[in-house]
């Protein structure tokens, strides 16, 4: 089979998950307890306007037609409106993607930024102070609730040191840096740098307790095996052999880790977000659920789907440009 | 002594020559701007639990969405804080006869994009909301009873047409009525959910939807300027986030403290606790379409069986006031005579007996983080009522969804059986906190007793509005007897704020910004 062939393969396969999603998330909205109209108007709104109302957002229509609208209107790009807000959802879940992308962007570095280096202290010094060290603080890292570290570093670094601020994304990535660039102004950057800070730390942690396992256990085993003794041999400084040699070896599963793990925070930042009112996907569709504002829930899963489908399907391509092998099996 | 050793390696220079600079740069990015926001020191921050839903004025009806537009669009006549009108953009008002109302508008009145308000936007506005032929279908249409349109006669003169009491419409219109701009309107997409344009003592400066929205004081405002030039409205729904934003000074005013953070506002130095008891009931609705609740005896006795004053003290910590009827105190039509069920056992199981309902089993369901710490509410409510010895009652937890859907569709028999739910009063006036509830046809119809039903509807059409408060008041009295429903407490509205700024909450839960001095 061709790269190409390979890629059409598992684009069709992501349209058919993507279609998935789309029909669950329509049938979970057909199921769901609550009728819609009471969000739309007060609970004390008379029969007759709920009726008009009902009419008006064609929710008297048969499932079925329902269905074909929706997926007619996705189709388009048109995901409905919000029954809060009669906005334009496609445009709520669009406005909010960059948030979410700077927050799971900035918690990947921070996870690399602190894991690797800690995983290869760990894995060259084992059974010493700093491999355990590290060990525990990945068994913490993994075990600590994102809602419960969030808090924690709020009382700690906001209300106490006064560090860092609680709340808020006043300022996008994009635009500091546009600012910076076109006027040499930095404030924003750094505003930017410290509202970004908590989130990502705590966004990150689970995280760079993970990659930090992964990046010990796969040093460790490197480190066992002849090439290492080789270049020892040949009298290679350990920090060229560590960092050139073992590491690049260990990088491979731990990119690919990277990978899919960006598609889970991606999906997984909700409870971060709520903690930090960051106003990304997550915030966005919590919001949602309080409210039962299924066309923004909707809306909301299926551009989070979409978002690992891609993920995914650019890993594969990765994957089979780097291993061709990948492509005939 | 051996002499130290102060030679550094080349390792160990690096290292901490890294931590000093790290140090360095994490106390200048934290020193280098002292307001975190990057916004200007003087700016006012609101921060509520939700933003508003919409910032089309005739397009909503929660309370979160009116505080964040009551700064930018008026109505025509205010409700105090005592629950007296208060001319605002209408200087006056008249009664030429049983169905008319006719309004002098103020003519020194200007929008925030320049247009100057006429009768005609009055008009209009009204027709908004009443008539859906003219814009939307408008979730305000049930708060103007009776209205059936409005006319511009010139000007300055506008003829509003209704059908029922003219106090009633008066304390109606005083809530929702905020006047836009018919010119400006209908360029608008409908519903305008995308930009503000009104004649209140703020206009906008700058709007992210469903994120921010910020104030500044409108040099052309009629009234006086207000003294807070600058502000902001946001929302965090985690409430301990709200809290430590105050705590750090991110935020100015808060709402919804939870009762447990109240204490550790108050030792601020630079913040307090500010709390008013609210408008808003809560309550367990008894429908009386089923056994066993279609005794009046079994009902008043579920009233004796739960300790309302011990719930406010140790599950609310002593926010909440205990109520006896329908109205909360402070709206037209309550009864002051009336004094809440006692909490009498002996009583209630005596009544237990007299229904014929002995060792029935009930289920008392509640919706969970609608209202102030309202699950265990009902669960404490719920283990009184079992506790006596021949009811059995347990507790479930229900999705506000299903139970809206449920209970405050017209018809009684979809209702659950018992069931927590809260109703709040804006328009100071009872007909709002009867009429839904005690009206057949009406979405909260969950009681049917006719005779109530009769006395409500006769106090639509009551002119005098001495007589119409008593006969409120005996309505009132006779749902005090007939116990429709478990009378629990009247929720308290708990705001931390700068110590420095003079403002008092007001009971219906309105956030009027011009009235705060710094």
């Amino acid at each position: 089979m061709s790269l190409a062939k390979f890629l059409i393969k598992r684009t069709l396969q992501g349209i058919f998950v993507v279609w998935g999603v789309v029909t669950i998330t329509f049938g979970l909205r057909a199921i769901a307890p609550g009728d819609p109209v009471d969000l739309i108007v007060d609970p004390a709104t008379s029969p007759e306007i709920r009726q008009q109302v009902r009419e008006d957002m064609g929710l008297d229509q048969p499932l079925l037609i329902q269905y074909i609208e929706y997926l007619q209107g996705i189709l388009v790009g048109d995901l409905g409106f919000s029954y809060q807000s009669r906005r334009d959802v496609t445009t709520m879940v669009i406005e909010r993607v960059p948030a979410t992308l700077e927050l799971a962007i900035a918690a990947t570095i921070v996870a690399i930024v602190i894991a690797i280096p800690l995983g290869v202290i760990s894995a060259t010094r084992r059974h010493q102070p700093s491999d355990y060290s590290a060990t525990m603080f990945s068994l913490v890292g993994i075990s600590t609730p994102n809602f419960w570290l969030g808090i924690m570093l709020i009382l700690v670094l906001s209300v106490q040191f006064g560090v860092f601020p609680v709340s808020e994304r006043p300022v996008g990535f994009v635009e500091a840096v546009t600012v910076l660039v076109t006027t040499g102004y930095f404030n924003d950057l750094i505003t930017w740098f410290r509202h970004m800070t908590l989130p990502a730390l705590t966004l990150g942690t689970y995280f760079t307790a993970l990659i930090t396992r992964l990046t010990r256990s796969g040093m460790v085993d490197e480190l066992g095996k002849p090439y290492v003794t080789a270049t020892e041999a040949k009298g290679l400084p350990s920090v060229l052999i560590r960092y050139k040699h073992v590491l690049r070896n260990t990088m491979i599963p731990i990119i690919t880790v990277l990978g899919l793990q960006l598609g889970t925070l991606i999906g997984g930042a909700v409870i971060t977000e709520w903690v930090f009112d960051w106003p990304g996907l997550g915030t966005r569709l919590i919001n949602a659920l309080y409210a039962g504002d299924w066309p923004v829930i909707q809306g909301v899963l299926i551009f989070i789907g979409i978002g690992f489908v891609v993920i995914n399907i650019v890993v594969d391509s990765l994957y089979a440009y780097l291993n061709p092998r990948v492509v005939d099996e | 002594m051996q002499g130290a050793n102060y030679s550094l390696d080349r390792r160990t220079l690096l290292q901490r020559t890294g931590a000093a600079t790290s140090i360095a740069g994490l106390a200048a990015i934290a020193g280098c701007i002292d307001d975190s926001n990057g916004d200007g020191d003087d700016e006012f921050v609101v921060t509520q639990g939700e933003f508003a839903t919409t910032v089309d004025p005739n397009d909503h009806n929660d309370s979160p969405t009116y505080n964040v537009l009551d700064q930018v669009y008026e109505p025509l006549w205010d409700i105090t804080s005592d629950g007296e009108l208060e001319p605002r953009i209408v200087e006056e008002w008249d009664h030429p006869d049983d169905n008319t109302m006719e309004l002098t508008v103020r003519d020194d009145v200007v929008f925030h994009e320049g247009q100057e308000m006429t009768a005609s936007d009055v008009a209009y506005t009204i027709n908004r909301a009443v008539d859906e032929d003219v814009g939307i279908v408008s979730e305000q249409a049930d708060r103007y009873p009776g209205v059936t349109g409005a006319e511009a006669e010139d000007d300055t003169t506008v003829l509003v047409e209704h059908e029922s009491v003219a106090s009633l419409v008066e304390f109606n219109l005083a809530t929702v009525a905020t006047v836009v701009s018919e010119e400006w309107m209908e360029d608008q997409d409908q519903p305008a959910n995308e930009e503000l344009n009104g004649t209140g003592p703020y206009q906008v400066e700058e709007y992210t939807p469903d994120q921010d929205i910020i104030y500044t004081a409108f040099d052309d405002y009629w009234g006086d300027v207000p003294d807070i030039d600058r502000v902001r409205y946001r929302a965090a729904s985690e409430a301990s986030t709200r809290v430590s934003e105050l705590e750090t000074g991110e935020s100015d005013l808060i709402v919804n403290v939870p009762p447990t953070d109240t204490a550790g506002i108050d030792e601020l130095d630079d913040a307090d606790i500010r709390t008013v008891t609210s408008l808003r009931n809560i309550f367990l609705v008894m429908p009386n379409d089923d056994e066993p609740f279609d005794s009046q005896e079994f009902r008043q006795a579920m009233n004796y069986a739960v300790d309302v004053d011990s719930i406010i003290d140790n599950v609310l910590d002593g926010f909440g006031a205990p109520s006896s009827q329908p109205l909360p105190e402070g709206v037209f039509g309550y009864n002051d005579e009336l004094d809440p069920y006692p909490h009498d056992p002996e009583e209630a199981e005596a009544l237990v007996e007299e229904s014929g309902y002995e060792d029935v089993e009930i289920t008392l369901e509640s919706p969970e983080g609608r209202y102030l710490n309202d699950t265990e509410v009902a669960e404490t409510a719920a283990q009184q009522i079992d506790q006596l010895d021949n009811v059995s009652c347990d507790f479930q937890i229900v999705d506000f969804e299903s139970l809206t859907e449920s209970s405050l569709d017209g018809d009684p028999s979809t209702s659950p059986d018992f069931f927590l739910i809260g109703w709040g009063n804006p328009t100071y006036d009872g007909d709002y906190g009867l009429t839904p509830w005690f009206v057949e046809g009406q979405a909260s119809y969950n009681f049917m007793d006719d005779d109530i039903e009769e006395m409500i509807t006769e106090s639509q059409s009551v002119d005098d509005p001495d007589e119409r408060e008593e006969l409120l008041q005996e309505i009132n009295a006779e749902l005090y007897e007939a116990a429709p429903w478990v009378f629990l407490h009247r929720e308290e509205s708990i705001y931390g704020i700068r110590s420095d700024v003079d403002w008092e909450p007001r009971a219906d839960e309105s956030i009027f910004l011009d009235e705060m001095q710094r």
